[in-house]
């Protein structure tokens, strides 16, 4: 079987568009996600039992279940409740509550990260309660948790290829489509498979790149 | 047109759920083999083996899986005419080759959480690199690995549930096929969602009662993190 490329340059512009929407699906779920998941992690460590509660039941329950599975009850069940959604607000819902589940614990093991001993030093030291909070807690839970969260954001753009399934006009279903239409198979998954490599490389390029410049302070340092 | 979802449609339902169980038993299993070898050539001296395993580990997990369970569903008949797995086998080889990475990932952090002084203390004692390893690293970096491959586990039986686009009747296909049948998703898939989690929390459950009984517990930052969504 002879591979050629040639057939899928017209089609070049359809896989381009489908990245762009994985791409910003991602982005859309990440910003929306890491900010609901503060929120549910608060929830979850705050001095409200039943929401303590149900904030725990929600994370285990997204992260015992498949994103599959969540896309197909937001989008084949949600309808026979009577709402109606549009696949890409599927798919940014979805991705969005999923992703919420796992930045709760990214924070949770981020902030427990943090030593009280420091705390109760930084107290000894006479510092505020508001710089406690500020130099002693969030500084360093920020240093523990960005590389996980990046890593989130990349598992996230892979996961966005799962959209597909449900219909969403993204890099995976452009894949398929031409594939389809070009009968060139190989090629095509070759192509789309070096365009998610390809992004996500330069994700984890620059979130590497982020984390030594953001984070110079802290060289050499473990806290 | 429709009949209601009664309690015969579990039975379908079991059925898949059986089949997921089958899926990862296999693929996961052939993925800690494939994973060991792949992770311990990864900090192998030899550059070659090196260059080959980093190739391979960071090619698959910048793929999503529902690409790679494509490329070897459609691909390898392409690429190897004559040669026709059945559904169950090309989403055994694409769940493995997925497996196999993220295990060699969680290989390659074990042994490098191990302290460094027991590796230099078997050079001292004059071992060589494959007694080195099997007599001192390994032992030791097997209890390190254990509970991120227990995440892995349940992120390998989570992403099982792609396989439904090849057809084979896993868990989430058979969810598709008794909601054709009766027009329920709702109950349908919050029973398929239901039986993931019976499956994924009763993993997660062994984990810790593993991470209690030999006292090993690995902070989640410092590892690599589990695949699967």
């Amino acid at each position: 079987m002879a591979l050629y490329f040639g057939d899928l340059l017209p089609y070049s512009s359809l896989l381009l568009e489908g990245l762009w929407t994985a791409l910003y699906i991602t982005l859309v779920a990440m910003l929306a996600g890491s900010a609901l998941g503060v929120l549910v992690y608060l929830g979850k460590v705050g001095p409200g039992k039943p929401l303590s509660i149900l904030c725990t039941c929600y994370i285990e329950a997204i992260r015992n279940t498949p994103l599959l599975v969540q896309l197909y009850l937001i989008y084949f069940a949600l309808p026979a409740l009577g709402i109606n959604l549009e696949p890409v607000w599927a798919a940014v819902i979805g991705l969005t509550l999923n992703n919420a589940a796992y930045t709760a614990e990214i924070y949770r093991a981020g902030f427990e990260s943090v030593p009280h001993g420091l705390r109760e030093a930084g107290k000894a030291l006479g510092m505020k309660p508001g710089q406690i909070v500020r130099y002693i807690i969030l500084l360093p839970a920020t240093r523990n948790v960005f590389p996980a969260l990046t890593n989130q954001l990349i598992l996230l753009f892979l996961a966005s290829s799962i959209g597909s399934i449900i219909s969403l006009p993204e890099l995976t279903n452009a894949i398929m489509s031409v594939s389809n239409t070009t009968y060139r198979t190989i090629e095509v998954l070759a192509v789309g498979g070096l365009l998610y490599l390809g992004v996500s490389a330069l994700m984890s390029l620059a979130s590497k790149r982020a984390e030594t410049t953001l984070f110079r302070w802290a060289v050499g340092t473990h806290v | 047109m429709f009949r209601p979802f009664e309690w015969q449609d579990l039975i379908p339902l079991a059925q898949g759920a059986w089949l997921t169980i089958q899926l990862c038993a296999v693929s996961g299993i052939l993925g800690v083999i494939f994973g060991l070898i792949l992770g311990i050539a990864r900090t192998s001296p030899s550059r070659i083996a090196r260059w080959i395993s980093t190739i391979y580990i960071s090619c698959v997990r910048g793929i999503p899986v529902l690409v790679i369970i494509f490329f070897v569903f459609f691909g390898i008949p392409l690429l190897f005419p004559g040669l026709e797995p059945d559904k169950f086998a090309s989403a055994v080889i694409a769940l493995t080759c997925f497996a196999a990475a993220y295990v060699a990932e969680i290989v390659r952090g074990s042994i490098e959480a191990v302290a460094k002084g027991q590796s230099e203390a078997a050079d001292a004692l004059g071992l060589n690199y494959w007694r080195k390893l099997t007599y001192v690293i390994l032992p030791q970096a097997v209890k390190i690995m254990v509970p991120p491959g227990i995440g892995f586990l349940i992120g390998l039986v989570k992403d099982s549930s792609l396989v439904t686009v090849t057809g084979l009747l896993e868990l989430t296909h058979a969810g598709n096929i008794v909601t054709n049948l009766t027009g329920d998703p709702i109950k349908t898939f919050l029973v398929v969602a239901g039986m993931y989690f019976v499956i994924c929390y009763g993993i997660s459950r062994l984990g810790r009662l593993y991470e209690k009984r030999t006292g090993v517990h690995v902070d989640p930052l410092k590892l690599p993190e589990p695949a699967g969504i």
